[in-house]
């Protein structure tokens, strides 16, 4: 059955959301969720709030807003899909799970702009991915990205390129290796509790790890940097082959078809190996598997499904889990933003933290507002160029104003939009994932040798 | 039918605060039909959405030139639908003019816009050692302009009291678009009459508040928070009189119902209450660290006294969280256990609670409907939530029954319809209950005092 | 016919005295044409109703020691000292409902018995009707930990000057059914009509009370501390810094106050030295002390407040040297000024209400022997205006005779 498109019910006018009724109805209308909301925050029209775009959906659902209308259509498109609005709800509401219904019964009635349907296409085809990274990573190691950035307007088509290799620069590796060793051999060791850190645990599992698409397209060192630290931390990483793009971006594009094709393949991946536990480096990855059982709901495969759910989890979840060991020291100050896919989608805020723990010597400075979406949210930076632009900028500020050597965030969408607003500003923009720091602190100390 | 604003209107309330920020599009309109009360939805002509006095002063002229009725809105968190539109009015909100203007630590003051949400600015003067004390269940999203219509309260106003205690000088405009200045700290020698405290509670009849001037206060050093348990609701209403007439000053009593624990435990925000107790009862003391211990022990010893199952205390700001936990996710508990949900309002003498919820339980009964009980003991201030289906029209006809009944049930025994959720639309049906003709007049003629047009927010409190 | 046989004949049961019996409490030569005493809220209607037929203005009275009539014109005086007595108190429920003609201290006396006050301290307050001190929103140095009266005022039945009754407010601590007409009428002067009764609420009487004081120092460090205690990151009951006072032989003090449980005074007694890093002598048996800052400038044949913020205090004092410290007492928190003297000349008043004006605060003329009484601060423009609108809903035929503002 590989490959089967699985369909839900719907197809009418309200398309995914029609059977959706009994999610919608929790929304009790309290406005918790507005504060929330950075959209919200930014324009005060209360369409651009969860409460209003849940309105919205109810208004379809209803019969009463025709799905191609403006205001469905914009309001559901502007929404960056951070579910910050989750982590204040009250009644529990299932935004994202929502939000990704009701893209779905939009994009029906209203064909998304070329460039979103391109990218998407692009995303879930193996080899277009393929070839779409190799020339982004041409770019990266010729210096093109960089030179375009400084080159090139700010305004139209121009400045939407200018974003997008300033995206496409901001993965280039942040060179940890220069930032300062402790002098005196052995000082890190007092880091540790106690000497168990030290020194591998039992094996604990066996894990596979999520290549994802652009982490393995542009951010192969993380891949291999959370292979190296599970391993370090007495996990059995096994190799598994054949697996594909999450989905996440599909399904957030309201392209649930494809988001099922792309999630069936990874579970049978995954399945093949028979791994403990599924582990994500990237947020938006993590929270799009944790939900495969909400994508397949209704379907033969949604057991299945729930079952893989049950196994994925943060590079950070598994390594809190066992430790982590404590490596050497690795000076140098980061300014740590949390992911809204993490921190909202799957409630994991303390772990990262943690992880950066591990690591002796390490100023950790949370920025402000940390808990606020930087405007990542895929390529919202280039849909919606001026929003994207506030909302960003904003991050920028806050990471800025912490004054810290480097940014650091657990998801690979989060730090090519804050590198890239860094380096639109000319600063210079390093970002790194607290793995790298982790992994970079354990060659340090020897644990790979 | 919701009528469409002249474009030549529409085209003025652009010119005032742009484009963007002036919605006439039928689509765009259907997010404002209701406010937190969902029972009622009624789609305004259009939205605008000013940033400054001058904005909303120049809106209003407008509007009331052209004799077009105004509906004020903050965040919507309202419960009674006082920021229902009326589909000739046109809404003018408060969502962009969210700036907190000044702190002045010295004085103890800070002014803010009116879409300043109140948690935040509790946490802007955070680092002076102060808070804004009023604090309604919905403070993390509704606004000091809403809360200055509603005259808003929250658990601590027990000890704290309400809204109109903190606002010490406003800047207003009034219907016609006129800018002025009621009170303010320092000018409390001047002569005449309180408007401030007249205009706190207007519910948007008055005219649009776009500064607002308000007292702070030091933070408290520490706290205490325990959690009561008993069999049933009289032992746990004993103990609330017990400890409040011992003398002890409780920053907030409140009470969850045995239906409440239920619906709390059976949902996602399981807090560990047990699901046979009566009823819970959280009691907080704040102030000075040396003299909390003895005010909790004597609390305790009241619970114990009034037969209390358990009494728990928390040791830590988790534990703190975990112990309200049930009392603050009752309303979204609820909202998952039944499609609507009507919490109703009403404040009656401390005394004749029990009776009073012993009464409301056999309504409950006799019209066959769900009723859970929370609210701020301490103060008398009830919040029986109905539980209901829209969809079942004969059920929809049961709530509004019952609710009448409660209401007039708790006006009979001294109490009134509304102790912080205001009249909007919703209650305005039960001003008859607390008020003759001549006093409903006499809130007419208030109202004219201050829009003798009656183009602000009309139809709201009284008709 | 005379007014009087007129009145007995219109309302038999109604206690009328001739005007010239009149002796208390107005000042400035006015003579009323006579004098009522009702003894309910319905002969307080029709008193009213008379009133207005005759073309007579009314001017209530409470104790009649702080009344000034202004304008010229035949009028009436109405006592509210036949409305007396306490009409509900239900303990438990910290809520008491007394007629507006009874003294605060019938009202103290029956709270007292169950452990229980209200946090009410305007000069001399325990002999003043509650009405009367309610119209006046009549406030004492409490102010700082329980705020203003205004607060604590649960509900009230006020007659209009048309005669119609009004119950505003309730007897609980929260309602918010319709406008808030209660507001206005707490300090409106009589303005707005006669208040019959009045609910208060009442509150457990604190376990101990410390009374602290800082002496022996100038006037402006006095006012230093004062202020500075002000901005201490816990809030005592009462800051007030005092001119001379018998009580302390003399000197001039600060002094503070604070409730609560004694370990809790003891800590908070130590923040608030530490915070001035001066230490604070503590004062035993100190209800004489008290009442002496409480009444000053209650029985003094003028009076003059100021209010200002706190923190622009010293400008407006160190602008006092004409009116002299010696008769005031200052709420530093609350930023107030009483000064109580027999001599207060209109020119330093004048310029006390410059300086006042100028730090962004307000003078008002509490009482005034003579006939060269000084202006107040007025309200703004607009809001005179919207005031005098109030007022005509109230009183739409000016029937009611207001006390100077």
């Amino acid at each position: 059955m590989a490959g089967t498109p699985v369909t839900l019910k719907g197809g009418s006018l309200a398309g995914a959301l029609e059977a959706q009724r009994e999610r919608l109805l929790p929304c009790v209308h309290c406005g918790f969720c507005l504060p929330a909301c950075p959209t919200y925050n930014r324009l005060g029209d209360e369409n651009d709030s969860p409460r209003g775009r849940l309105h919205l959906m109810l208004a379809v659902v209803e019969g009463r807003l025709d799905p191609s209308s403006d205001a469905f259509q914009t309001h559901l498109d502007r929404c960056l899909g951070c579910r910050a609005c989750e982590t204040v709800c009250p009644s529990g509401v299932e935004y994202g799970t929502l939000l990704e219904l009701a893209r779905e019964t939009a994009t029906e009635a209203r064909r998304p702009d070329v460039f979103s349907r391109a990218l998407l296409t692009v995303m879930g085809s193996r080899a277009l991915r393929a070839l779409f990274f190799l020339g982004g990573r041409f770019m990266r190691v010729t210096g093109l990205a960089n030179v375009a950035v400084r080159r090139l307007s700010g305004d139209g088509i121009a400045g939407k390129l200018r974003f997008a290799l300033a995206m496409l620069s901001a993965t280039e590796e942040a060179g940890l290796e220069r930032h300062g060793r402790a002098s005196g051999s052995g000082a890190w060791v007092s880091a540790a509790d106690d000497g168990s850190s030290l020194t591998p645990s039992p094996p604990v599992g066996s894990a596979g790890v999520l290549h994802g698409c652009v982490q393995d397209g542009l951010y192969a060192r993380i891949n291999e940097a959370t292979a190296r630290t599970l391993d370090a931390n007495g996990f059995d990483v096994r190799v598994v082959t054949r697996q594909d793009c999450c989905g996440a971006l599909h399904a957030h594009g309201g392209d649930l078809t494809t988001a099922r094709r792309l999630a069936l393949r990874n579970i049978e991946a995954f399945e093949r190996v028979g791994v403990d536990w599924v582990v994500v480096n990237a947020a938006g990855c993590g929270a799009a598997m944790k939900e495969y059982g909400v994508l397949f709901e209704g379907d033969a495969m949604e057991e299945r499904a729930r079952a893989f759910s049950d196994k994925v989890r943060d590079i950070s979840e598994l390594l809190v889990s066992a430790g982590p060991r404590v490596g050497a020291p690795v000076e140098c100050s980061v300014a740590y933003d949390h992911p809204c896919h993490l921190m909202h989608a799957q409630g994991v805020t303390a772990e990262p933290l943690q992880v950066l723990n591990a690591v002796p010597g390490v100023d950790v400075r949370v920025v402000a507002k940390a808990d606020e979406c930087c405007g990542g949210a895929g390529i919202y930076g280039m849909t919606h160029p001026d929003l994207g632009a506030r909302i960003g900028g904003d991050k920028v500020a806050a990471v800025r104003d912490t004054g810290a050597d480097l940014a650091c965030t657990p998801n690979p969408g989060c730090m090519m939009q804050i590198g890239a607003g860094l380096r639109m500003e000319g600063a210079s923009g390093e970002v790194v994932h607290p793995i790298e720091l982790l992994d970079q602190s354990y060659q340090r100390a020897g644990y790979y040798t | 039918m919701t009528q469409t604003l002249v474009p030549t209107v529409a085209d003025r309330l652009r010119a005032i605060v742009g484009s963007d920020h002036v919605i006439t599009q039928p689509d765009r309109l259907v997010a404002y039909e209701s406010d937190g009360l969902t029972a009622y939805r009624v789609a305004p002509r259009a939205v605008v959405l000013p940033e400054t006095t001058e904005q909303v002063s120049k809106v209003l002229e407008v509007l009331h030139g052209e004799g077009i009725d105004v509906i004020p809105r903050g965040a919507g968190t309202g419960l009674s639908g006082g920021a229902l539109p009326s589909s000739d009015g046109v809404i003018v909100g408060t969502a962009r003019m969210n700036r907190i203007l000044s702190i002045d630590d010295q004085n103890r003051l800070a002014t803010v816009q009116p879409g300043v949400i109140n948690a935040r600015l509790t946490k802007a003067t955070e680092p002076y050692g102060l808070y804004y004390a009023p604090d309604p269940a919905s403070q993390s999203a509704c606004t000091l302009g809403g809360n200055v219509a509603e005259n808003s309260g929250g658990p601590h106003c027990l000890k704290y009291g309400v809204t109109s205690r903190y606002v010490t000088g406003l800047t207003v405009v009034m219907a016609d678009g006129e800018v002025v200045r009621f009170g303010g700290a320092g000018l409390e020698a001047a002569a005449g009459l309180d408007l401030v405290g007249l205009f706190v509670g207007s519910e948007g009849c008055f005219g649009i508040a776009t500064e607002i001037e308000v007292r702070l206060l030091p933070k408290a050093e520490g706290v205490r928070t325990l959690l009561g348990l008993f069999d049933t609701m009289a032992a746990a209403g004993h103990a609330v009189t017990d400890i409040i007439s011992s003398g002890l000053m409780p920053a907030a009593v409140e009470i969850v119902d045995h239906a409440t624990i239920v619906a709390v435990e059976a949902s996602v925000f399981a807090a560990g209450y047990p699901t046979d107790a009566g009823a819970a009862l959280v009691i907080e003391f704040d102030g000075t660290e040396a003299g909390l211990d003895d005010d909790a022990n004597r609390a305790e010893q009241c619970c114990l006294a009034a037969g209390a199952i358990e009494v728990r205390r928390a040791a830590s700001e988790e534990e703190r969280i975990g112990l309200w936990k049930g009392r603050k996710k009752a309303f979204g508990a609820m909202g998952r256990i039944a499609p609507d949900l009507l919490v109703q309002d009403a404040t009656v003498p401390r005394t004749r609670l029990p009776e009073v919820l012993a009464r409301i339980t056999e309504i409950g009964e006799e019209y066959g409907l769900n009723i859970a009980n929370v609210f701020h003991a301490g103060d008398g201030n009830l919040h029986p939530n109905i539980l209901f289906d829209r969809q079942n029209q004969d059920e929809l006809e049961r709530v509004e029954r019952a609710s009448r009944e409660i209401m007039t049930l708790c006006v009979s025994v001294g109490g009134t319809i509304t102790g912080e959720h205001g009249v909007g639309i919703d209650k305005r049906g039960y001003m008859p209950l607390v008020h003759n003709e001549v006093e409903l007049e006499m809130l007419r003629r208030a109202r004219w005092v201050f829009d003798p047009g009656g183009n602000l927010n009309p139809g709201k409190v009284v008709q | 016919m005379t007014l009087v046989q007129d009145l007995r004949s219109a309302l038999p049961d109604v206690a009328v005295r001739d005007g010239l019996e009149v002796a208390t409490g107005l000042r400035g030569g006015a003579e009323p044409e006579l004098v009522v005493s009702p003894s309910s809220t319905s002969e307080v209607v029709e008193v009213c109703a008379w009133a207005g037929r005759q073309g007579l203005g009314v001017l209530p009275v409470g104790r009649g020691a702080h009344v000034d009539p202004v304008r010229d014109g035949r009028f009436i005086v109405l006592e509210t000292s036949g409305l007396t007595g306490i009409e509900e108190y239900e303990a438990a429920d910290m809520t008491i409902t007394a007629r507006a003609g009874t003294s605060f201290g019938v009202v103290d006396d029956a709270l007292a018995e169950h452990g229980q006050w209200a946090p009410f301290d305007p000069p001399s307050v325990r002999t003043r009707s509650i009405g009367g001190f309610i119209s006046a929103a009549a406030h004492g140095p409490l102010w700082a930990g329980y705020g203003a009266l205004k607060n604590h005022v649960l509900g009230a039945t006020l007659v209009t000057g048309d005669g119609r009754i009004l119950r505003l407010g309730g007897k609980v601590v929260k309602n918010v059914a319709g406008y808030d007409l209660l507001r206005p009428v707490v300090g409106g002067r009589g303005r707005l009509g006669i208040v019959t009764s009045v609910c208060l609420r009442a509150f457990p009487k604190p376990h101990h009370e410390r009374v602290l004081v800082l002496s022996d120092r100038s006037v402006p460090e006095l006012l230093d501390a004062g202020v500075a205690l002000g901005t201490a990151p816990i809030l005592p009951v009462s800051i007030v810094v005092s001119g001379p006072l018998t009580e302390l032989d003399g000197r001039s003090a600060l002094v503070v106050r604070l409730h609560g449980a004694e370990s809790t005074v003891d800590a908070d007694q130590a923040t608030l030295e530490s915070h001035i890093r001066a230490p604070l002598d503590r004062v035993h048996e100190a209800d004489s002390l008290l009442d002496e800052i409480r009444d000053r400038g209650g029985v003094e044949s003028r009076c003059v407040e100021v209010s200002v913020l706190p923190s622009r205090l010293r400008d407006v004092v160190s602008a006092m040297r004409n009116v002299g410290f010696a008769s005031s007492v200052v709420d530093s928190y609350a930023g107030r000024i009483r000064i109580g003297s027999n001599s207060l000349e209109r020119e330093a008043v004048d310029a006390l209400r410059g300086a006042a004006e100028g730090a962004g605060g307000a003078l008002r003329v509490v009482r005034w022997a003579g006939d060269d009484r000084p202006a107040g601060t007025p309200q703004r423009e607009a809001e005179a205006g919207l005031s005098e609108r109030l007022e005509s809903i109230f009183d739409p035929d000016g029937v009611l005779w207001p006390v100077r503002p």
